[in-house]
C-alpha cells in the first residue's frame, strides 16, 4: 500500500493509477488532529485545480483545510466519513478516504509529492 | 522561555501532545479529548492546572482592598469560604475572573489565569494605596490538581479525606502524608476537588491519585477536555468569553454581583447604570440546528443583519451536538428558541438560542 502512496507536505495522500485515483488524510495528520468530529467534502462533479481547498475537516479543537495534491475532478466522496468522521482516526489510509478523483497529473504536477517512506521522515 | 509545571516529567511519560498555552507547555490531551471528556462526567480525571496563579492578600485592611476590586461583597466571606469574582477596571470592564478564599482574618487566597497574572497585579498594586496590605505571588510555589468527576468524592474518601469541604470551601486535609489544601471547587462542571499544594509534594500526589483512582476508572485529562467540559458547562474562558470591553452584567454574571454591598468599587457606576437600565450586547447560548461548527471569533446574523460574534464554539460530547457562547446585540427578538445564523466559511447555518449551561450541572452536591 505505501509504496504507491504519494504524499504532500500539507499531508494529503494520492493513491491509484491510470487516470483514478484516491485522496485521503495521512495517518500521521490525523494522529496531529485527534478526534475528527466534522468533515465536509466537494460535491461530486467538481473540479479542483492543485493545491486547491477541496474538503474541511475539523478535530475537536479546530478547523483544517485540505488541499487537492493534484488537479482532478471529483468523482466519488465517502459519506461514511461524513455520517461517521471517527473513521478518519480509525483508518486514515483505507476506509477513512476523502474523495475519489479523475486526473491526469503531468510530472511537473507531481514533483512536489513524496512517497510515503520520505514523507514519514520529512514530517518526524 | 516556555515555563513547565513540576508534572511536566509526568506528562511526557504519559505522552501526552503538549502545547503551549498562556507561557507555558501543558498537555492538551493524552488519550483522546473525546475519551478523557466523558471520562471526567461519568467516572473522574486529574488534571495539572498549576499554570494558573496563587496569590496571598494580607494585611488588617485586606477586607476593604479586595472589597474595592470586586461587585462581590468580601465583608461577607467567612472563613474557608469561596467566592466567584470579577476584577473590574473603572469602566466595569473585566481584567481578570478570579476565585478568592478567605483563609482566616485579614489573609485570603486569590486563584488567577495563567495569562492574567501580571495584569492582575499590576492593577492590584496601582490599588494599593491607603490600604494595608501584602500582596505576594506564590505561582512559582505552588501546583495546583484538579480532581473532577462524579466519582472524585468516592476517590478522595478512599485516600483518607472522608470529609470534604462543602460546595465553593476550602479545607486543610492530609493526603498521603503531605499537608495541602482542598477546595470544593472545579472548571467542568461536575462534583470535584482541587488540591493546592507546595511544588515538591506534586509527583507524589499526581502518582498517587491515579494509583487510588484505576479502581473508579480514572485518566489524566488535558486543556481540551478542560475547554470542552468548561463549555458544556457554560463555564466562561477568559480572553474568549471574558475581556476588558465586557462587563459582568454583559457576560450574565449578574448573578455573581452582590446586591447591596455598601462599600464602592472599581466600575460601580457602569455596572449599576446597566444593571438598572440594560446592557447593549448579551451573552448567549447557541446549539447547531445546521451541520457544522461555530468557533471563536465566527459572525452571528439575525433577519439578515450581523448582530453579533462567536466567543466559544464546539461539540458537546454529552449533547452531541455542536454548542456556542455568543456576544449578541441585546434587542428582544433574541431570546430563548430563537433561530439565528452563524457564518461558516461564508455560508450561513442555523442555530438555535438555549439556556445556558447546555448540561445539568452536578457540582452543587
Amino acid at each position: 500500500m505505501s509504496e504507491s502512496m504519494l504524499c504532500s507536505k500539507t499531508h494529503e495522500y494520492l493513491t491509484g493509477e491510470g487516470g483514478n485515483y484516491t485522496i485521503g488524510l495521512t495517518d500521521y495528520a490525523v494522529e496531529q488532529l485527534g478526534d475528527v468530529v466534522f468533515v465536509e467534502l466537494p460535491e461530486v462533479g467538481s473540479e479542483f485545480s492543485k493545491n486547491e481547498v477541496f474538503a474541511t475537516v475539523e478535530s475537536v479543537k479546530a478547523a483544517s483545510e485540505i488541499y487537492m495534491p493534484v488537479s482532478g475532478k471529483v468523482v466519488a466522496v465517502n459519506e461514511d466519513i461524513v455520517s461517521t468522521p471517527e473513521l478518519l482516526n480509525e483508518d486514515p489510509h483505507g476506509n477513512g478516504w476523502l474523495i475519489k478523483i479523475e486526473a491526469q497529473p503531468d510530472d511537473t504536477e507531481l514533483a512536489d509529492l513524496l512517497d510515503y517512506s520520505d514523507y514519514r521522515e520529512e514530517v518526524e | 522561555m516556555t515555563k513547565q509545571t513540576f508534572l511536566h516529567d509526568k506528562h511526557i511519560q504519559l505522552n501526552a501532545k503538549m502545547v503551549d498555552f498562556a507561557g507555558w507547555h501543558m498537555p492538551v490531551q493524552y488519550s483522546s479529548i473525546i475519551e478523557e471528556h466523558k471520562t471526567v462526567r461519568e467516572n473522574v480525571g486529574l488534571f495539572d492546572v498549576s499554570h494558573m496563579g496563587e496569590l496571598i492578600v494580607s494585611g488588617e485592611d485586606a477586607c476593604p482592598y479586595l472589597n474595592k476590586l470586586v461587585p462581590q461583597d468580601i465583608t461577607k466571606l467567612v472563613d474557608r469560604k469561596a467566592v466567584y469574582c470579577q476584577l473590574l477596571n473603572k469602566k466595569g470592564g473585566i481584567i481578570d475572573d478570579l476565585i478568592i478564599y478567605k483563609l482566616e482574618d485579614n489573609k485570603y487566597l486569590v486563584i488567577a489565569n495563567a495569562a492574567r497574572i501580571d495584569e492582575d497585579l499590576n492593577w492590584m498594586v496601582r490599588n494599593q494605596r491607603g490600604f494595608n496590605v501584602n500582596i505576594i505571588n506564590e505561582s512559582h510555589n505552588y501546583s495546583l490538581l484538579a480532581v473532577q468527576g462524579p466519582k472524585a468524592k468516592d476517590l478522595m474518601a478512599k485516600m483518607g479525606v472522608e470529609n470534604l469541604p462543602e460546595f465553593f470551601n476550602i479545607k486543610r486535609a492530609e493526603l498521603c502524608n503531605v499537608n495541602l489544601w482542598v477546595s470544593r471547587t472545579g472548571y467542568t462542571g461536575e462534583d470535584g476537588v482541587e488540591i493546592l499544594v507546595k511544588n515538591e509534594f506534586s509527583e507524589l500526589l499526581w502518582d498517587k491519585i491515579l494509583e487510588y483512582g484505576k479502581e473508579f476508572g480514572i485518566k489524566p485529562i488535558g486543556l481540551g477536555a478542560r475547554d470542552t467540559l468548561r463549555l458544556e458547562a457554560a463555564l466562561h474562558l477568559y480572553g474568549n468569553d471574558l475581556d476588558e470591553e465586557t462587563t459582568p452584567v454583559e457576560a450574565g454574571l449578574s448573578w455573581s454581583i452582590a446586591k447591596n454591598k455598601t462599600e464602592d468599587y472599581n466600575g460601580r457606576a457602569v455596572v449599576e447604570e446597566q444593571l438598572k437600565n440594560g446592557v447593549s450586547k448579551k451573552l448567549i447560548g447557541l446549539v447547531m440546528v445546521d451541520r457544522g461548527i461555530a468557533r471563536h471569533g465566527y459572525n452571528v446574523f439575525y433577519n439578515g443583519e450581523k448582530v453579533g460574534i462567536i466567543t466559544s464554539g464546539g461539540i458537546s460530547p454529552v449533547r452531541n451536538e455542536n454548542i456556542a457562547l455568543a456576544y449578541v446585540k441585546a434587542i428582544p427578538e433574541i431570546k430563548s428558541d430563537t433561530m439565528i445564523q452563524v457564518e461558516i466559511r461564508e455560508k450561513l447555518y442555523n442555530a438555535k438560542v438555549v439556556k445556558r449551561p447546555f448540561v445539568k450541572k452536578n457540582n452543587k452536591v
